[in-house]
This record gives C-alpha cells, sequence and structure tokens, in this order.
C-alpha cells in the first residue's frame, strides 16, 4: 500500500507541475512540455493502479500505451502547427497569437 | 520496502526534473530535464514491476525529447537563455492553479479509500499477457491508435509544409 501511496502523490505534484507549466508559459513548445507532464502524470496513476489494484485486468496497462499514443499525437500535431506558425509570422509566442482566435 | 523506496525516489527525480523544466531560461535544458523527468517515470514503472512499459517509455522519451529540442533550437531567437528573456505570464493564476490542482490529487490520494493491493505477476507472464490483450479483446483500440497515429502524421506534414503559389 505505501508504494501505492508514493506513486499516486509523486503523479499528483506531476501534475500540479505540469499545470503550471502549461498555463504559466508563453512559448508553444515549454506550453506542450507541461502537457507532457501532466500526461506523464497520468500514466503514473495508471500504472500504480493497475499493478497494486488490478493486477490481473491487461486493460490497465492498454490505457498506458494509449496515452504515450496521445502525448506522440500532440508532439506531431503541435510541432505541424508550430511550423505553419513560425513560417507565417517567425515566431511561436502565443502571446502574439490573437489572431488565432475564433 | 524497497520498491516503496525505489518508487519514491525516481519520482522526486521526476518531480525535480519537473521543476527544472519551468526554472531554467535555456531551452535545450528545459528539454533535457523533461527527458530526465519522463525516463525517471520510466523507472518508476520499472520499480513498480512494470518492465514493458516502463522501458517503452524511456525510449519512446528519449526519442521525443530529443525531437523536441531540436525544434526549441529552431524555432527560439535564443535557445541558450543567455539573454534571460522572461517567457511566462498569468504566474500568480498559474501558481495557485498548480497549487490547488496538485493539492487536490494529493489529497484524493492520500484519503481515498483503495482496498487492497493484489499479488505481482512474473515480467515475462505479463510481457505475454499483455501481447494477448493487444492481439486479442483490445485489439480494435490498438489498430485505431495506429491509424489515429498515421492521420495524425499526414496532417501534421500538410499543416506544415510551404504553401505553392
Amino acid at each position: 500500500m505505501a508504494t501505492l501511496l508514493v506513486a499516486l502523490v509523486a503523479g499528483a505534484v506531476l501534475f500540479g507541475i505540469g499545470l503550471y507549466g502549461a498555463l504559466s508559459q508563453t512559448n508553444l513548445v515549454m506550453i506542450m512540455m507541461g502537457v507532457e507532464l501532466m500526461l506523464g502524470a497520468a500514466m503514473v496513476n495508471l500504472v500504480a493502479f493497475w499493478r497494486f489494484l488490478h493486477p490481473a485486468a491487461y486493460s490497465g496497462q492498454m490505457f498506458v500505451l494509449i496515452v504515450m499514443t496521445v502525448m506522440a499525437l500532440e508532439m506531431a500535431v503541435g510541432f505541424g502547427v508550430g511550423t505553419a506558425r513560425f513560417r507565417s509570422r517567425g515566431s511561436v509566442e502565443m502571446e502574439e497569437a490573437e489572431d488565432l482566435k475564433g | 520496502m524497497a520498491q516503496a523506496f525505489f518508487t519514491g525516489f525516481f519520482g522526486l527525480a521526476a518531480i525535480w526534473f519537473g521543476v527544472v523544466v519551468f526554472r531554467t531560461s535555456s531551452m535545450v535544458r528545459s528539454a533535457l530535464a523533461l527527458l530526465f523527468s519522463q525516463a525517471a517515470i520510466g523507472a518508476m514503472f520499472l520499480a513498480m514491476q512494470t518492465e514493458f512499459l516502463g522501458v517503452l517509455q524511456i525510449m519512446m522519451m528519449a526519442t521525443e525529447m530529443a525531437i523536441m529540442a531540436i525544434f526549441m533550437v529552431m524555432y527560439m531567437m535564443d535557445p541558450g537563455g543567455l539573454g534571460g528573456m522572461d517567457m511566462t505570464h498569468q504566474k500568480r493564476l498559474s501558481i495557485a492553479a498548480g497549487i490547488f490542482g496538485g493539492a487536490a490529487a494529493v489529497a484524493v490520494s492520500l484519503l481515498g479509500g483503495w482496498g487492497t493491493v493484489g499479488p505481482s505477476t512474473m515480467p515475462e507472464a505479463q510481457v505475454a499477457a499483455l501481447g494477448e490483450e493487444l492481439l486479442g479483446r483490445s485489439m480494435l483500440v490498438f489498430e485505431t491508435a495506429g491509424i489515429t497515429i498515421l492521420t495524425a502524421m499526414i496532417a501534421a506534414t500538410a499543416v506544415a509544409i510551404e504553401r505553392r503559389r
């Protein structure tokens, strides 16, 4: 039980740091780094829940694989948008991206 | 006890490097700190006897963060952070949201009734069972994830490519 709690608390703190980063940064890549930390925290919790509470249900590990996929997708799409933005405006600063509002 | 120690040790390392990501003004150091944070998360998986996912996490994140560092150098005027430029906004709100979100999650972790801890499984049995899960019951989910990655790759390339006039 101690390891489960240690993992859950570490995941919770990582989530808080990621949330701070995603909200406070103005650079697109730094915002993505905050999101990656939050997804990492989610993975820690998923692995801890699978290992300590439901070790026989392997769909828990499937969820972790899906989160890893989401991380890769976020990187691919984020850098695609970042490259398009850099080509057109010469910057990936999100404070200068008010024209993206609908 | 050793498992709790190593999980906690790598958890602290992940948290420390996670903090460093937003404390340094060098973009390259930020990317490397995130790499170490994600690698520490992979080491936590290993400490929790989830060998396959631990190795996968370390391998994937090493590649991902190396690519991220390259993009940072490409996009930034000052990737080494020598100018000490501040790239943050709404600091108070962000700190409050981070502390509130983290504290709420810690409270749920500590106060939740999680029931009894199940028995451990051997690593080789885990990999075999995960393989059967991937190619059996969860095959549709697995295949959908693959197709989604392919679609995102094509879409990201199409968005990023220079338009011909």
